[in-house]
């Protein structure tokens, strides 16, 4: 197998495999010290590091056509790790804290990284499937592993039973394009279309199947129910790691499966795409307004913003998916270093209401501060990384002739600003009732300075990022040839 | 197989398809759920099958032999989580979920 030289081009999977097993057995001998998640960020970075010098550049489909070498691939996978890194980082003293297997934790931490980068790497269903199921069998187990408390053993037993029944739907949608195609493969499903309009109607079940059962990946509306309550009842790190890896995996395997496998049904499923879009962001920040927990506001957020990404996918040009990709990078810097100052203030006040956030300002003014600056980039107000994702994102679909759409999404930014600034507005203007400063631990502290600084820099050099986003293709050169 | 058309598995499946479906939402165990959820897994690896022998290739098999394998690993987890919950709760909910099984 090795001869062609392809196992090196999965290195950084094997890597992060490999560096799960050995947290496992440190977890094993070593219960109580933090030195699996100091492992796990070693592995993380090892892998990148293979990522970068080994990988980056190269364009090759391994394997009878399973796996999915390219500068997209690639892309994902460095997104996928900067977020696993940081949600390292705002584990170490929550794993700590609370007792959890670190070993076990961190493992099924990066299996899920893995069972990503599979999901995004690949033009084939079969290894999609895999990977998705990597990912959703891994975050099934993290987000369960409160195992005391009844509300994370809940959210488990929820997102186990809402996810198998999506994945129940997509498979079922996958058999479906395989009927007619003969094959697994995106670049046959996409012939077999093209010489045969007969076929069409099969192939739109076979779809509507596939973006439902993505559509609770991503939390879409009306596929979303789960996402609050799991969001709200996982342990904390959990939360921030599917709230943006997992969706922005799904985004990205729907994106090649939309746009390689099924071009010829563009018109179907844009359309379908642009009334998920419209409910999403609209039901998301109107939810949001009424919460009064903070993760439980995020998780509405969360909902909102996956409308808005999703606009790209309803748009569906180039310069839409270089948008989304560069919204999905910003929205993971924003999202994860939000959960970091959640989770420390969550140190004191476990109940996480918003009114716990009162007076931050003055018990912790940098985590206040890059709580602000993440809440403005939700927000989408410039300098900031959500500014310019919108910017283009709205820039794409007016450019399709969807005015109205960036009209709808423009409105709905100013809907959300009530229950953001709500938050900032809490920080700093009122009075908290224990004025102690908050103590803060490194892990949490780095994790907030990397969020600030990812955002800020996505938000101050833009066109450096969207020249690098607009590099890679979604559909490989050698495929549009083909036709 | 000879004798049957394709159609009838189609069916079949169609059928399994939605019995899980309907178990899924009708039901309120989540142990019954689980089997639902099973039910709509299966219905997929026959339309593999189907398909694979139509077409005879291999491809279709692999699939559905991995929709067996990630199925008991997701019905691993699943239980696990069930006898979690059970534990945390009192006897009473144990045995209600228990009368249900039967």
């Amino acid at each position: 197998m090795p001869v062609d030289g392809s196992l090196g081009l999965i290195l950084p999977e094997i890597v992060l495999a490999a560096a799960g097993m050995v947290v496992l057995a440190a977890g094993l001998t070593w219960r109580q010290s933090r030195l699996p998640g100091v492992l796990a960020i070693l592995g993380i970075a090892a892998s990148a590091a293979v990522l970068v010098n080994r990988v980056w550049g190269q364009t090759a489909e391994i394997w009878s056509g399973t796996v999915m070498v390219d500068g997209y691939a690639n892309l994902f996978k460095a997104i996928f790790l900067a977020v696993a890194a940081m949600t390292v980082l705002v584990s170490l003293d929550y794993v700590h804290r609370n007792r959890l297997p670190a070993g076990e934790f961190y493992l099924l931490l990066l299996l899920a990284t893995v069972g990503m980068m599979f999901m995004t790497g690949s033009l084939n269903l079969l290894t999609i499937y895999l990977g998705l199921e990597c990912l959703s069998l891994a975050s099934y187990s993290l987000s369960g592993m409160l195992r005391k408390s009844p509300r994370s053993t809940e959210a488990a037993l929820k997102y186990i039973l809402i996810g198998a029944v999506s994945s129940g739907i997509v498979l079922f949608g996958m058999s479906l394009l395989f009927g007619v195609a003969g094959s697994t493969h995106l670049r046959d499903i996409a012939q077999a279309l093209a010489h045969n309009g007969s076929l069409a109607p099969v192939l739109v079940a076979g779809m509507m199947f596939l973006i439902a059962g993505l559509g609770v990946k991503m939390a879409a509306v009306p596929f979303h129910m789960w996402a609050p309550d799991v969001y709200h009842g996982s342990p904390a790190p959990v939360a921030a790691f599917l709230i943006t890896a997992s969706e922005a995996a799904a985004f990205g395997a729907a994106l090649r499966i939309f746009l390689v496998g099924l071009p010829a049904l563009a018109d179907e499923w844009r359309t379908v795409f642009i009334v998920l879009a419209v409910i999403s962001m609209t039901v998301g920040n109107i939810t949001a307004i009424l919460q009064t927990n903070m993760r439980r506001m995020l998780a509405y957020s969360a909902v909102a913003q996956a409308g808005y990404i999703m606009v790209g996918l309803a748009v569906a040009s180039d310069r839409a998916v270089s948008a989304m990709l560069y919204y999905l990078m910003g929205y993971a810097f924003m999202t994860i270093g939000a959960f970091a100052v959640v989770i420390l203030l969550g140190r004191q006040h476990p109940s996480e209401e918003i009114s716990d956030f009162k007076g931050l300002g003055q018990r912790a003014p940098f985590f206040a501060l890059a709580l602000t600056i993440f809440l403005l980039s939700l927000i989408g107000i410039p300098p900031t990384a959500g500014f310019f994702g919108k910017f283009y994102l709205i820039q794409a679909a007016v450019g399709a002739d969807l005015t109205w759409l960036a009209v709808v999404m423009m409105i709905n930014s100013i809907i959300s600003i009530p229950y953001y600034w709500g938050v900032v507005r809490t920080m700093y203007l009122r009075e908290a009732d224990d004025k102690a400063p908050l103590p803060a631990p490194a892990g949490l502290r780095w994790a907030a300075v990397i969020g600030v600084l990812g955002t800020l820099a996505l938000g101050l050099f833009p066109d450096t990022f969207v020249q690098i986003v607009s590099a890679v293709q979604v559909v490989p050169a050698w495929i549009s040839m083909a036709f | 197989m000879p004798g049957m058309p394709i159609h009838g598995y189609l069916v079949l499946s169609a059928i399994l398809f939605v019995i899980g479906l309907a178990g899924v939402l009708v039901r309120r165990s989540p142990l019954v759920m689980l089997m639902s959820i099973e039910l709509m897994w299966g219905a997929a690896a026959l339309l593999f099958l189907t398909f694979a022998r139509q077409w005879g290739t291999m491809a279709g098999h692999v699939f559905s032999f991995l929709i067996i394998v990630v199925g008991a690993a997701e019905a691993a987890i699943g239980l696990a989580l069930i006898v979690l919950i059970f534990r945390t709760r009192d006897a009473a909910d144990v045995d209600d979920v228990r009368a249900l099984r039967g």
